[in-house]
């Protein structure tokens, strides 16, 4: 059978409806919930916790069985030929960061109060675990008042070769507000927390059910938005 | 054809690799025009209302469509001296389609000025500008029959800097989005000319096509419907239809074939069951993107060319270019629904042509935008963790826009492609290696018309804009634009290509995608890249293949080239 990306074959998962750990031990589980938590906090709103972050990383770690949806997202992709290897070996050597990230939280953690693991710790000591790891203080609010100045950037943030802290930042961002049909955002309270209205399901992004079309602007006139328009030269 | 002779597949009249924007162009015009073409493609030929939908994770995150760095890497260094690193740069999607299955649809015609850049600003230190081998006025035809063929949406009329246009647009610009009315009123209170970008959709029914995709789901995202323009849509169907293109996906081409008498008897190429085949044809056609067809140019060496086909001069895969894309994000109090619209709404040539009190040459050609979806919204220097983190998602995703300007990049001749001597790609090849650092000219326009569009979003309300500037020393390839790898020319001992896409060296061997460009240009290339392999392909139909004389005078003509094809 061809292994081309045009034909792989969609399958579901017997795991889909799991909440059991697909990859990570019940410690590591725990730890990675506990740390998007920070990442993501849980506010007045809900934050990386309640949307399942940890299922989504747990499930992306899992093997090449989740990587990528269905279109219509009915079930995901089995992966094949030279794409199926590809992401086998970098789920693995992700799984490597992540086991490696998690020693080193817990080894912080131990470092800072006398022999506590990441997840025993109060929020606060959580939060200087993870500032000693990322080599930062916690980030400050977004300020008005000084300048922010940043230099030119890809657009789609991929994962290859990040160390844990940066993928655990990129990887808890698509957790919180990633399609649902990966395991995280459960409910869309990713999406309710910021305002995005979100399709109900992929499928109707391809059919056009999911639609925006009602905030372009509905009155407007060409000629009133571009001066140049009315001018002699434009209508000659 | 059997199964068992696949391995020698029939003859064609025409071999086209890459199906993507130049590819799919030259293919429909070829085989529209009679001619057997056999198109190869590296990647899967995909389905859209299959393949396609708005995900977020799969395609922004995943790339799901650009290539995967471990399977196709490029390495990226800043000179010669150094050791270059592994860097997916410039990932344009290896698909049937290619960069037309991602984009976001800019579709602007390039200006006068562009193709003059030698005349108009002579010998800049340290760049290698050239005028290009034709002008404005013999692409224009060109640049028409792609829009109305492809299908479009604009204004003719709406761009007060627009050069000559011999037709309007065959479909009307798409409404404007929040923050592009907020442009409009900004550039109409700083007296700037704004308008609807061109751009490669289409705004009603038009062709058997119908506008459905309103998702917001659009810019690095395949579109699951024929809205977006796309040659997987338009161009490739039409020539299938045909009945003379045969099209085969997966077919990954190791070197160009030269005969005894020094021209391209065809390639070879491993097709996707592993198997080494040998197609042959009487010409063959290049258009896997700048920065592979240099490559492939590259690694095809034989007693004839031994430093790569077409290579006598050592120019292939110099005075490379790359569009780096920067921008100023602003944010605001009111709501603008950054994550609603086609990725575009509005944008100026106000600021495109030299201005000599700037202090460089040039100028940007800018675009107000989306600041997309919820993962990967567009907010650079975020906080990255924690409550402000949160505090800044929830307070301006829905509150912010940007203003961008891909930038005009002197061609400099040390900035190249070349085959990396270490990293090889899943088929053992050498990987394309980039050599890049920006010519100051680069730098001094993204620092002035990135602050220029700050300056435009505070005119729009913004409470605080973030400029994003091209970095000191390099490109990140982040705009998937490449150009200038196989610069076209009159004389063969300076460039690669005549003013017809076709090699100095090798009659029948044709450079039809951004290679051919001898300077950037500061548009969005892909309408340029399609409306001059249009105007090849009817060269090598015209003219080429029966022999006759090139309509544009030329003084260097190689001495085979009236040998026709069929």
């Amino acid at each position: 059978m061809s292994s081309s990306k045009a034909d792989w074959r969609v399958v579901v998962p017997e795991t889909v409806d799991d909440n059991q750990p697909l990859f990570f031990s019940p410690h590591e589980w725990s730890t990675i919930e506990a740390a998007t938590a920070r990442i993501m906090p849980t506010d007045h709103d809900p934050g990386a916790r309640e949307a399942g972050v940890v299922r989504f990383i747990d499930r992306y770690l899992s093997g090449i069985t989740y990587i990528y949806a269905a279109a219509d997202g009915s079930g995901f992709l089995e992966l094949a030929g030279k794409e199926a290897e590809a992401w086998r070996a970098r789920i693995f050597d992700m799984r490597h960061t992540y086991r490696c990230g998690i020693r080193d939280l817990d080894a912080s953690a131990a470092g800072r109060s006398g022999g506590l693991d990441f997840v025993s710790l109060s929020e606060p000591e959580q939060d200087a675990a993870l500032e000693e790891l990322s080599g930062a203080n916690k980030p400050d609010p977004l300020s008005f008042e000084t300048d922010t100045i940043a230099g030119a950037f890809q657009m789609g943030a991929f994962d290859e070769g990040l160390p844990f802290f940066q993928a655990l930042l990129l990887h808890t961002r698509q957790g919180f507000y990633g399609d649902p049909v990966y395991g995280g955002n459960r409910d869309r309270v990713g999406w309710k927390v910021i305002g995005f209205p979100g399709p109900d399901s992929l499928a109707d992004t391809i059919s056009g059910a999911y639609s925006l079309r009602d905030s372009y602007l509905a009155d407007y006139s060409w000629p009133e938005l571009i001066p140049h328009l009315r001018t002699k030269e434009a209508r000659s | 054809m059997t199964n068992s002779d696949k391995t020698t597949p029939e003859h064609a009249d025409v071999l086209i690799v890459g199906m993507g924007a130049s590819g799919g162009t030259a293919a429909k015009v070829l085989s529209e025009a009679g001619y057997s073409v056999v198109g190869l493609e590296r990647g899967p030929w995909l389905t859209p209302a299959k393949h396609f939908s708005g995900d977020e994770v799969k395609f922004v995150n995943r790339n799901y469509l650009w290539a995967d760095p471990r399977i196709a890497p490029r390495t990226l260094r800043m000179s010669e001296d150094e050791v270059a690193e592994r860097y997916p740069f410039s990932m344009v999607p290896f698909t049937v389609g290619g960069g037309t299955t991602h984009w976001a649809g800019w579709f602007p015609r390039p200006r006068e000025s562009d193709f003059l850049q030698r005349s108009l600003h002579g010998d800049i230190p340290g760049a290698s500008l050239v005028d290009w081998p034709f002008r404005y006025e013999h692409l224009e035809p060109y640049l028409t029959k792609v829009e109305w063929a492809f299908g479009c949406a604009g204004l003719a009329g709406a761009d007060k800097y627009e050069p000559f246009r011999s037709a309007g647009y065959p479909t009307a610009p798409l409404p404007p989005t929040k923050f592009g009315k907020r442009f409009y009123d900004a550039c109409n209170r700083l007296g700037i000319n704004g308008f609807p970008i061109p751009q490669a959709t289409i705004s009603e029914p038009y062709r058997g096509r119908t506008p459905t995709n309103w998702t917001g789901f659009w810019n690095t995202y395949g579109d699951p419907t024929s809205t977006r323009s796309s040659t997987l849509t338009t161009f490739i169907p039409d020539a299938v239809a045909t009945g003379n293109l045969e099209l085969r996906p997966e077919c990954y081409v190791r070197e160009v074939m030269v005969g005894p008498d020094g021209r391209a008897t065809g390639v070879l190429y491993t097709d996707a069951d592993g198997r080494d085949v040998v197609q042959t044809a009487n010409v063959v056609i290049l258009c896997l993107g700048a920065i592979e067809s240099a490559r492939l140019m590259l690694q095809s060496t034989s007693s004839s060319f031994p430093d790569g086909i077409g290579n006598s001069s050592g120019q292939v895969g110099r005075n490379a270019t790359f569009h780096e894309y920067v921008f100023a994000v602003g944010l605001f109090d009111e709501p603008l629904d950054g994550w609603v619209g086609n990725y575009i709404s509005g944008g100026s040539f106000e600021f495109y042509e030299t201005d000599e009190s700037r202090g460089f040459i040039n100028g940007g050609f800018i675009g107000a935008s989306m600041t997309g979806q919820p993962g990967n919204w567009i907010l650079p220097g975020r906080p990255a963790w924690g409550q402000s983190a949160k505090d800044a998602d929830r307070e301006f995703f829905g509150r912010a826009m940007k203003i961008g300007n891909t930038v005009h990049d002197l061609p400099v001749e040390s900035n190249r492609v070349d085959l990396d001597p270490t990293v090889k790609d899943a088929w053992g090849l050498p990987v394309a290696r980039i050599t890049h650092r920006s010519h100051p000219n680069d730098v001094a326009l993204s620092r002035w018309q990135v602050n220029k569009n700050a300056e435009i979003l505070e005119a729009a309300g913004a409470r605080k804009t973030i400029p994003v500037y091209i970095n000191e020393g390099h490109s990140t390839g982040n705009s998937c634009h490449q150009h200038g790898t196989a610069r076209m020319g009159t004389d063969p001992s300076k460039s690669v290509l005549n003013e017809w896409g076709q090699s100095h060296d090798v009659d029948n061997l044709f450079v039809l995608d951004g290679s051919g460009f001898p300077t950037a240009t500061g548009v969005n290339p892909t309408l340029t890249i399609m409306a001059n392999a249009w105007r090849c392909a009817e060269y090598i139909d015209e003219v080429y293949a029966r022999g006759r004389e090139a309509e544009i005078p030329r003084e260097h003509r190689t001495s085979s080239s009236k040998v026709g094809t069929r």
